[in-house]
Formats: structure tokens, sequence, C-alpha cells
């Protein structure tokens, strides 16, 4: 009898390992938002033309019909972009530019951390008056830069690093798509949620194909994706049975314009094979999803090469758009472990077993970013909605990596978080704010 | 204990082997003399195991010469510019009076027109 709670420790722990930077990245960035967002000036200021309002650039004093059509047309721009940027880097993948791709993902990641990251600072010490120096600051940012940048893709350094650095890089782009006007904002978040699930789940998707193309070629994917330390089993006594690997992988904006990545869940069985023993537990999720075999499914190391960033640069009129600097979001690609075709071989490599390469479950950058996104602008309205969304998005998520189990191919992340985001945001605006305010200011409940 | 030591990173089973280490600790080590000693705080963070173990038998002499050259480097380096950084902060305007105005992060920004993009 397998002592309680074994699997669940391991698939628990899956989970939270891509649950935990999500979090990290939303409370941050809510805390950025909330500290730096001033909604007198935000409303006056003079936004830069992206390529998220290139067609209509919103001001408060339209009509409700005006921002509504302008926020639509938008988004239809937004993603018809995205579309264009992902198959063009199907199409340069399926033609073995892989190298280009990896260095112009290296190429757009320098890029958001310096200019970004950089204006992102600048901005938090003004608003503190941190009096620090110009060469203690100019030290610091470069060594950040460069190092993220060197870590940020490579299979070489420690793994909470590069961890962090793709956190980071999702904190950088949410914090600068959250200065969006707000219709356009929703509209752009609706959009891509839609375009996610087709990307990803129709047969001509541009994410399918991706996805398909790194895993017949036994690759990783060229793009950036964030992947949670694998959870490596070293136990004797072989109790435990397959572990389920799973993928979810988003990919957002494949060419920098990092939108829309569609998260693939792809659901790899990791078999831990300690003993010569595999045997699966009695344990009901395992053996649906055991595959029966006693292969041990040697999982390549994803690194999510982020996709290239194929930004226009005549749209930006100052700095490159946001939406141009995230070239290598794959939006919520979940990559499960695969690999394990090859694995008959590996089965004498046991004691390697660690060595050969374990997965985590993936989780593409373009999912942080827009999760962030979501909360950031809750965060512009009040704390209430900040909770409601957060908790609306990890339950999201967790009802992702469930299917992900059950389909064991890649999945998109966005859909079903951003849905019950929006949902519980004008839910909780329109309905519930009223109530509660109105129930504690007349001393009558909470 | 001999298994302890057995991989020279901190990820453990995860990161590299032995032979790919010495080639990253040494290409840490000389790129961090190009003004980046976060590249010799991670080299020394990376390779944990190796400094913290300095008497086992497989102690890996070769990445412990980077490592702890790392170790040394990137103290200095933190000595250097947190007492600049302190001085400056701590010390203010009675310390250095007009420059301390000119030195300032946010002024510099202003200055150049880094500021109000974010």
């Amino acid at each position: 009898m397998e002592p309680g709670g074994s699997i669940l420790e391991s698939i628990g722990q899956e989970i939270i390992g891509v649950m935990s930077p999500v979090s990290i990245c939303m409370f941050l960035v809510v805390l950025l938002v909330y500290s730096l967002y001033n909604p007198a000036t935000a409303t006056n200021a003079v936004t830069i033309r992206t390529a998220a309002n290139l067609v209509y650039m919103e001001s408060p004093t339209d009509s409700t019909a005006q921002k509504l059509e302008g926020s639509l047309l938008n988004a239809a721009v937004f993603i018809i972009i995205i579309a264009l940027v992902t198959f063009l880097l199907v199409l340069l993948y399926y033609y073995n530019f892989t190298n280009f791709l990896v260095y112009y993902t290296r190429f757009s990641a320098f890029a958001v951390f310096s200019s970004m990251g950089g204006s992102v600072l600048l901005s938090l010490i003004q608003h503190f008056n941190f009096p620090v120096d110009a060469v203690t600051f100019c030290i610091l940012h470069f060594n950040f830069t460069i190092v993220g940048t060197l870590f940020v893709l490579s299979s070489g350094g420690p793994i909470v690093l590069k961890q962090s650095y793709m956190v980071a890089l999702g904190i950088i782009v949410a914090a600068w798509f959250a200065k969006l006007p707000e219709w356009t904002t929703w509209t752009l978040l609706v959009a891509l949620a839609i375009y996610d699930l087709v990307a990803v789940l129709s047969p001509g998707g541009p994410l399918k194909l991706l996805v398909e193309l790194a895993s017949s070629r036994d690759e990783e994917l060229p793009a950036l994706i964030y992947e949670a330390r694998p959870t490596v089993e070293m136990r004797n006594s072989g109790v435990r049975g397959s572990t389920l690997g799973l993928l979810v992988g988003g990919i957002s904006g494949d060419n920098g314009r990092s939108t829309g990545g569609g998260v693939e869940l792809q659901a790899v069985l990791r078999n831990d094979n300690n003993n010569g023993n595999e045997n699966r537990d009695g344990e009901s999720i395992i053996n649906v999803l055991e595959n029966g075999s006693n292969e041990i499914e040697v999982v390549r190391e994803d690194v999510g090469e982020s996709s290239p960033l194929i930004g226009g640069s005549n749209l930006m009129e100052r700095l490159p758009s946001p939406s141009e600097r995230r070239n290598n979001d794959n939006a919520g690609l979940l990559e499960g472990n695969t690999n394990s075709r090859g694995s008959r071989e590996n089965e004498s490599q046991r004691e390697d077993f660690a060595e050969t390469g374990l997965r985590g479950l993936k989780l593409g950058l373009g999912d942080f970013v827009f999760y962030s996104v979501l909360v950031g602008r809750a965060a512009m309205y009040d704390l209430m909605t900040v909770y409601a969304c957060y908790l609306a998005i990890i339950s999201g998520l967790g009802c992702t990596l469930i299917l992900l189990a059950v389909c064991r191919h890649a999945l998109p992340a966005l859909p079903i978080s951003i849905t019950l985001g929006i949902m519980f945001y004008f839910l909780t605006r329109l309905l519930m704010e009223p109530f509660v305010v109105g129930a504690s200011t007349s001393l009558v409940m909470f | 204990m001999a298994g302890r030591v057995e991989w020279p990173t901190i990820d453990g089973p995860l990161g590299l082997s032995h032979q790919d280490s010495v080639a990253y600790a040494r290409r840490f080590f000389n790129f961090g003399f190009l003004c980046l000693p976060f590249l010799w705080a991670v080299n020394c963070f990376y390779f944990w195991p190796v400094l913290r173990h300095p008497n086992s038998h497989q102690s890996h002499p070769e990445i412990r010469r980077y490592v702890v050259g790392s170790a040394i480097g990137f103290l200095v380096f933190a000595v250097i510019l947190s007492s600049w950084s302190l001085t400056f902060m701590i010390g203010g305007n009675r310390l250095f009076g007009q420059v301390w105005d000119k030195l300032v992060m946010y002024n510099v920004a202003d200055r150049y027109g880094l500021t109000g993009l974010f």
C-alpha cells in the first residue's frame, strides 16, 4: 500500500513549481503598479504609440462607443501582427535557422533588461527619492543586464538564477503592458485568449506547428519558456511509480509581439526507475496516465529559446514597444517532458537517470506576462479586484494543469485563466464592491 | 561523506558534469574581469559545494582555483562599491557639497531626459 500522499507530493510539487513563480510575478507587478500608478497623471500622460495601440490612441474624452470600436480595432491589429510574426517564426524554425532565433532571443532579452528594465528602475528611484549615485546604479544595472542576458537562455548556470531572470523578464514586460489604456487592455486580453486557444489547438495553428516541429526533431523550442525545476526522485525503495511530468507551455508572442502564445501542455510520463522494478502504484490517476511501459523517459532539457522578436522598429516612435520587446515570450506554452521516444536505450542508465536531464513543467513567458497584466489592471482599480483576479487566475491555471494531465499534449494556458479573471474582475467591480463598501460604511457588515 | 561533493554544482544531479564545470568556472572567472562582479558571485554560488568541502577526496582542485579567485574578487568589489555607495548615501550634501547633486541618479536621469519614460 503506497503511503498516502506520495503521488500528491510529487504532482503537488510540480504544480507548485509552476504556480509560485506565477504568483511571485503577479505580486511584484501589483507592487510596482501600486507604487508607481497615479491615476491623475496616467490619463493625461502622452502614451507612446506601440504595436498594441497602433490604430487607436485612447483618450478619456472619447465616448463609450468610440472606445469600444477603437479598442477592438487595436486588438485585431495586434493579433494579426502576432500571428504573422508567429508564422514567420515557424518558417524560420522549419528551415533550421535555430541559431538565428537563439541570438535574436538573447538580443531581445538584452533589450528588455536594459531599456525597459532600466526605465522601471529609474522610475522607482525617482518615486522613492532613493539617493543612489549614478556610478553605482550604472554598474549594478550593467551587471544585472549582462548576467541576465547570459543566463536566461543558457543551460549552464544555476537553475534558480535562470528562473529568477525569467520572472524578472515577465515582470518588466507586464509592467510596461499594464500601462496600456484600459479598454485596449481588456479587449487585448480577450483577443489573446481566443488567439491562444486557436493557435495551440487548431490543426493549422502556428504554435501547434511549432511544438510539433520541435518534438519531431527532439529539440528544445527556440523561445523563452519558464521551466520548473524537475523533481528528481532518487528513492531506492522503488515505491514510487512514475511521476507525471506535465508540461504546460504557452507560446506567447513568438515573434516579439510576444502575445498570444498558446499554452501548450504536454504531459510526459516519467518513470522513476531506481530499481528494476517498475511498480506502478495503484493510484488511479497514475495508472490511467501511465503508458504501462517500464521505460525511462528521458526528457531532454528544454531550453526555452525565446522566439526571436521580429519587431518592426519603424512602429516605434520612441522606445520599442513592449510588445516588440517581447519576442521571446512564448506565451503559455506548457511543455511537458517529452522525449520518451529515445528512452529505451536509456534503461541502462538508471543511475544516470538524473543526469540525462529531467524536465519540469514548462510555462511560456507570455502566460506570466498576461496574467500579470490582468492583475496589474485590477490593481489600478482596487485591492478587492486584485484578490478576486488572483484567485481566478490561479484556479484557471490549476484547471489547465489538470487538463494537461488528462490530455497530455500541449495546451493553451491563457484561455481559462483569462476568462475567469475577466469575469471575476467585472463581477467584483460591478457587483461586489458596491455591496461591500456600502455595507461597511453603513456599519451593517464587514 | 563522499557522496556529498559528488556533484560540483549547487544543482546537484541537474547541474553540470565534472568536465563541463571546469570550462564554465574558468569562463565565469575570466569574464568577471570585464566589470562583471556579478559573474564572480554567480560562480561562487553555482559551485558552492566545491567551496564548502575543500577537504573531500573529490575536491576538484581545478574548479576550486577559479571559484576561490571569484570569491576573493567579488568580496573586494563588494567592499569597494559598498563603501563608496554608503558614503555617498549617508554623507549626502554635507560631505560632498554641490557634487552630490550632480552625481545622484535621479538628477542625472533628469538631465539626460530618461525619467518619465515608464
